[in-house]
């Protein structure tokens, strides 16, 4: 099948991506045992391990957080496929440590089967690992059961916070109730134009038709909830924002972090437009945005359409967000 | 006519359903374009091949520890939820086998157990559009012919006959589970590919032993 991407077999795809990304950033992160992306400089085993694990294909998610100040270990499965629970139950074992790991798990089957076996042969291994889901898609109600709410970028600024605070030398227990706070006050909103290809085999994930857009559409071409006529920017912020707003319960006074991740088609100008209605929207409700990022962390391929993420911040949140990091693709100095 | 079964027996049902699915590859993958991301027929393909290479390195072993092979084999693939549940199946059948020539009985134990084993990963039952949709009524064929004497040929293509017509009826379902459940009443109209997957699978178990 015709595609036109820089690929070469298909089959390659997710090895070939990985040696040249750990060959690219050689001085942060190694591969270990094919899928494992490690640091090149190992933390110290007297503070708390991240690992998490999940499919290829939305780079620079998840491996390329993977450094000071945020994950020890990712688990790479194939084309967004999760690893299997030998490759996972691996790092665990590699990750394992007095100290204790934090296992953080995006909300989607295979990733939930995956870990979950993974988790039940640690414990008969001894090793001391908890896990946390992230189910921050509000597509299908913020009040919706867990299970339809699936992990979407907000795992990435979990990772920073909870490796914030694994790197200050708090327990697992306090590393996982730091990270528990952010991830129940975390909402996530996707918004589709045009579908990707997917890169094994030539085929659009999701079909729109050209004048359509779908809000709550998922990171793999899963539908969502609101297809309606293509909308303006303005229209478009307004709609996803005031959904956030309220799923995390933001009110006049609150601090919100927010971010908005390009899918791979959409542009910085398209995101920069939205993000200023945004910002106008959150201030007439007297929010104040204390901290906002818009870049491309967790793709789609060529994907059009974006995820807004808002997570409500105190102060000790505040603190682990700009707390220092160094990996590939974040950096805090 | 077969009247046990052993490692040899499986060893070619396994190799045969691999066949199968090599075969219906693009109907996977087409199935799967319409309700999921497109990649079920890669990872099937991938989970036989897991599948394959346990029974040429196992031709020595007995059935117990070639299915527990097979199962660790698939579940190493990188494929989403399909390896943990394919791998589990072949798993629990490998706990579910008491010696090494099976009698009618004892492979409706082992099916049995294999379903049970799968269900503990997935919650999901008859009409829900899963791979269930073809198994479950599989594995019931099998359990309800345990008692007679009829060879197992037999009850395999018996097997295979309700896997197919368990998989056909997931067009008209409705999504509950996976990817394809957010797109509700959209899935309806669209076979579900990973029960096609399971009635491939026994398509491939009953013509081996034919």
């Amino acid at each position: 099948m015709a595609m036109k991407k820089f690929i070469n077999d298909p089959n390659d795809l997710t090895a070939e991506l990985l040696e040249g990304y750990c060959s690219a950033y050689k001085n942060k992160v190694k591969l270990e045992s094919g899928k494992l992306v490690v640091r090149a400089t190992p933390k110290s085993q007297d503070k708390v391990a991240i690992v998490t694990l999940g499919g290829a294909g939305h780079e620079p998610a998840l491996s390329g957080f993977v450094g000071e100040g945020m994950l020890d270990i990712s688990v790479v499965g194939d084309i967004f496929a999760a690893p299997g629970p030998p490759k996972v139950l691996e790092a665990l074992k590699m990750a394992n440590r007095p100290a204790g790991i934090l296992f953080v798990v995006l909300n989607h089957a295979g990733d939930v089967m995956s870990a979950n076996m993974a988790m039940e042969m640690a414990e008969k291994e001894g090793i001391n690992v908890k896990m946390i889901l992230t189910h921050e898609d509000i597509a299908p109600g913020a009040d919706a059961p867990v299970e339809d709410r699936r992990g979407l970028v907000g795992c990435v600024p979990l990772y920073k916070v909870a490796g914030a605070a694994a790197e200050a030398g708090k327990s697992l227990d306090e590393v996982y109730e730091i990270a528990k706070k952010f991830n129940d006050n975390m909402a996530t909103l996707a918004v589709a134009l045009k579908p990707a290809t997917h890169p094994s085999n030539g085929e659009e994930i999701f079909e729109l038709a050209d004048d359509e857009m779908e809000i709550g559409m998922g990171q793999h071409g899963e539908a969502g909830t609101g297809r309606s006529p293509m909308k303006t920017a303005d229209e478009t912020a307004e709609i996803m924002v005031t959904q956030l707003a309220q799923a995390v319960k933001a009110k006049s006074g609150d601090k919100v972090l927010v971010w908005l991740n390009g899918a791979g088609a959409t542009t910085l100008m398209e995101l920069f437009i939205v993000y200023r209605r945004v910002e106008q929207v959150l201030a007439e409700k007297g929010i104040e945005v204390a901290r906002a990022d818009i870049d491309e962390y967790l793709t789609v391929q060529e994907m059009g359409g974006f995820q807004m993420f808002v997570a409500k911040m105190d102060d000790e949140l505040l603190g682990y967000w700009d707390a220092t990091c160094d990996t590939p693709y974040m950096t805090v100095r | 006519m077969t009247q046990t079964l052993g490692t040899k027996e499986f060893s070619e049902m396994a190799v045969a359903a691999a066949g199968k699915i090599r075969t219906n590859v693009e109907v996977l993958t087409q199935l799967d374009c319409a309700t999921g991301d497109g990649d079920h027929g890669i990872s099937m393909v991938r989970a036989v091949d897991a599948m394959v290479q346990a029974v040429k390195d196992g031709s020595d072993s007995d059935l117990k520890t070639l299915l527990h092979s097979i199962g660790w084999n698939v579940m190493c693939i990188d494929g989403g939820s399909t390896g943990p549940l394919l791998g589990s199946l072949f798993m629990g059948m490998s706990e579910g086998v008491e010696g090494d020539r099976l009698d009618n009985q004892q492979v409706a134990a082992m099916f049995d157990a294999g379903l049970a084993k799968m269900l503990k990963q997935s919650k999901a039952g008859v009409g829900d559009k899963t791979m269930m949709d073809a198994l479950i009524p599989a594995v019931e064929v099998i359990k309800a012919a345990a008692e007679g004497s009829g060879d197992i040929s037999e009850i395999m293509a018996k097997a295979a006959g309700a896997a197919t017509d368990g998989a056909e009826a997931t067009t008209q379902m409705q999504a509950k589970f996976g990817r394809a459940r957010n797109l509700g009443e959209r899935s309806i109209g669209h076979g579900d590919p990973g029960a096609t997957s399971i009635s491939y699978i026994f398509q491939g178990f009953a013509e081996a032993l034919k």
